[in-house]
């Protein structure tokens, strides 16, 4: 049972960092990213490839390319770098047009290609069989258990949240996150004030690229292995349900969503079974995952923490309030 | 490589075209007249497909009875999607990426609604592909002509629609500009229920001509077309029938063609392609903006 909850408790660390990422996309800059699971995946196949020892190339683990025996604080960082990269070619492709549907029909598109071409080109990471096999981080000089190593792994993890948390928290409360929710509420607006809104919004979704790479670094050093049935649509869907649902752009909401969405409902109900169809609760449980989406933006629009609002007194500019106080109102 | 290798690419060219012809032009109507991507349409050609399969396999139908049969239920699902899902949101007066968000999770549950209900195996409809017929350099079984055929009707009643009666003519004036059509006394509610209805129609036939020409299929089938029909529509002009119908056409023919040179497997990375290339140096599409159904 400890073993079970220490594992829930990983998972729910790396469910709130893919969570933090997507907030940032969507929470704070209003970007439509519908394939955010892709860019965890390649983080978690970079670090993986960058951490492991060189592909024998058709040998018992298969081929894949890399095989740098990076250490740990390394290896994430190459995922994260390699799946801000892909973040990057998708943003030109598909930021630069104003208007959301474009961004969100390539987001679609590439998910849709990456995870073919993956699958088929077997020399990048192994194809349908994906790589396994991974060294966990420092086990090698711990040699501890898998059930002993979730202590250590944990601390691991808890460190990287916190990381990753702080990152987040600071963009969102500094001017550049001001200008990402002012972008997010009238991108003419933004771009009137002179802000170039294709920068800003690039800059926010690569950053976020970075950070559900980090995540993916972090799960496939923990699993030790992945492959391309590990991250379907419905796994970038399940991030997205725990971001409506805790409270789109607030980091702590995330916290909670990260717990209610991933951990609470789809991890807990993975104990149930319907013996005669066994993939019944996979199709009951995406379309959940989908309800869940449409209610939440129905219902409870805000999440269930939401976001503060932001609120400027006029006493901080200087001679405005003299204004109000002589009855001259100031707009927007 | 021989030329009746590039021959073959071609006729199979025309038929993926074809199945994608009708599916483009039912979501670039719907977003002509209500100005945001349905992201569930996908699930629109799953769900005829396997109402077909209903009538098909369990009820021993005709295969093309079932298709129009489907093709009508699959516009009442689309309608009422538009009823139940959308208007509430049009009501509250949405962001458009909420509305965006709204459809992409519909998708999920429709396509795990038909996975619930059917089983994530192949199915195979019951049909005789029909003799091989020599037309000209290309070969194409009887089934594939019929593909072919519809698709081509399906184009030309949609031009006659749009072209001759009111509700076409109306349909062009809300895509141009929804306040204008409105205050000119065109009922636009209606209008936009016409529209769903249609793309529903068009997405259901899309679906069933796709499963019948791909022969195995799953609850997955939609969903994994649905870039490639982004891609027709996209090239031919987001909104623009005539623009998706080329897209079709080119799109269909690239891959296909292209199939004949290298690894099939790859051949939805030419869609891809074409896309990205569309959106980096024309995203307005290839045919001159003029109105935009």
């Amino acid at each position: 049972m400890l073993h079970y909850l220490l594992t829930l408790a990983i998972f729910f660390a790396f469910f709130a960092v893919e969570a933090w990422g997507l907030n940032l996309q969507f929470g704070l800059t209003g970007i439509l990213d519908f394939t955010y699971i892709t860019f965890v995946a390649i983080g978690a196949y970079f670090a993986g490839v960058a951490a492991m020892t060189p592909s024998t190339n058709g040998g018992m683990g298969g081929s894949y390319i890399f095989g740098w025996q990076l250490p740990f604080p390394l290896s994430p960082v190459i995922g994260g770098i390699a799946a801000a990269m892909l973040g990057v070619v998708v943003g030109i492709i598909g930021l630069r047009r104003l208007r959301s549907d474009y961004l969100a029909i390539v987001t679609v598109s590439v998910g849709q290609i990456v995870w073919m071409v993956i699958g088929n080109a077997t020399p990048l990471f192994n194809g349908w069989d994906g790589i396994v096999g991974v060294p966990q981080p420092y086990n090698s000089v711990m040699n501890l258990s898998t059930n002993n190593y979730e202590w250590p792994f944990l601390g691991i993890s808890v460190i990287v949240a916190a990381i990753i948390f702080w990152l987040v928290r600071s963009l969102t409360e500094s001017p550049y996150g001001r200008i990402l929710r002012a972008i997010r509420e009238d991108e003419n607006v933004a771009a009137a004030l002179g802000k170039n809104v294709f920068r800003y919004r690039m800059s926010a979704f690569v950053i976020g690229a970075f950070i559900a790479g980090i995540s993916g670094a972090l799960q496939i050093e923990y699993i030790g292995a992945w492959n391309p049935s590990g991250w379907t649509t419905l796994e970038t869907f399940i991030v997205w349900a725990a971001m409506l649902v805790g409270g789109r752009g607030n980091n702590r909401g995330m916290l909670l969503g990260a717990f209610l969405v991933p951990v609470l409902f789809t991890e807990a109900t993975r104990w149930i079974t319907i013996p005669a169809h066994p993939l019944l609760m996979e199709a009951i449980r995406g379309m959940a995952i989908g309800l869940l989406m449409v209610l939440a933006v129905r219902f409870r629009p805000q999440g269930v923490i939401p976001e503060r609002k932001r609120v400027f007194p006029l006493t901080t500019i200087p001679g405005l309030k003299e204004d109000v106080a002589n009855g001259h109102t100031a707009q927007g | 490589m021989t030329l009746s290798l590039i021959w073959m690419g071609i006729g199979f060219g025309l038929i993926t075209a074809s199945v994608l012809a009708l599916g483009a032009v039912g979501l670039t109507l719907q977003f002509g007249v209500t100005n945001f991507v349905n992201f569930a349409y996908g699930e629109f050609l799953t769900i005829g497909a396997y109402l077909a399969f209903v009538f098909n396999k369990g009820l021993n139908m005709n295969i093309w009875l079932s298709m129009l049969i489907a093709g009508v239920l699959t516009a009442v699902v689309a309608y009422l999607f538009n009823v139940w899902v959308i208007q509430p949101f049009i009501k509250r007066k949405s962001q458009m990426i909420i509305l965006l968000v709204v459809t992409i999770g519909m998708d999920l549950f429709l396509m795990n609604f038909v996975q619930a209900i059917f089983g994530p195996e192949f199915k195979q409809y019951q049909d005789p592909a029909g003799s091989i017929l020599h037309i000209g350099p290309f070969l194409f079984t009887l089934q594939q002509i019929i593909i072919i055929l519809i698709a081509a009707a399906a184009m030309v009643s949609l031009h006659v629609l749009l072209k001759y009666t009111k509700l076409g003519k109306a349909m062009r004036a809300l895509s141009d500009n929804a306040e204008l059509a409105l205050i000119s006394g065109i009922p636009t509610m209606r209008v936009t229920n016409y529209a769903w209805l249609l793309s529903g129609f068009l997405g259901g036939l899309a679906g069933v001509v796709l499963a019948i020409n791909v022969n195995n299929f799953t609850p997955a089938l939609g969903s994994e077309f649905l870039f490639v029909i982004f891609a027709a529509v996209i090239m031919g002009g987001i909104g623009r029938p005539y623009g998706a119908m080329l897209g079709a056409l080119v799109i269909g023919l690239a891959m296909e063609v292209s199939a004949t040179f290298m690894d099939s497997a790859y051949k939805t990375v030419v869609a891809f392609g074409i896309l990205v290339i569309m959106l980096l140096f024309r995203p307005q599409g290839i045919l001159p903006s003029r109105g935009r159904v």
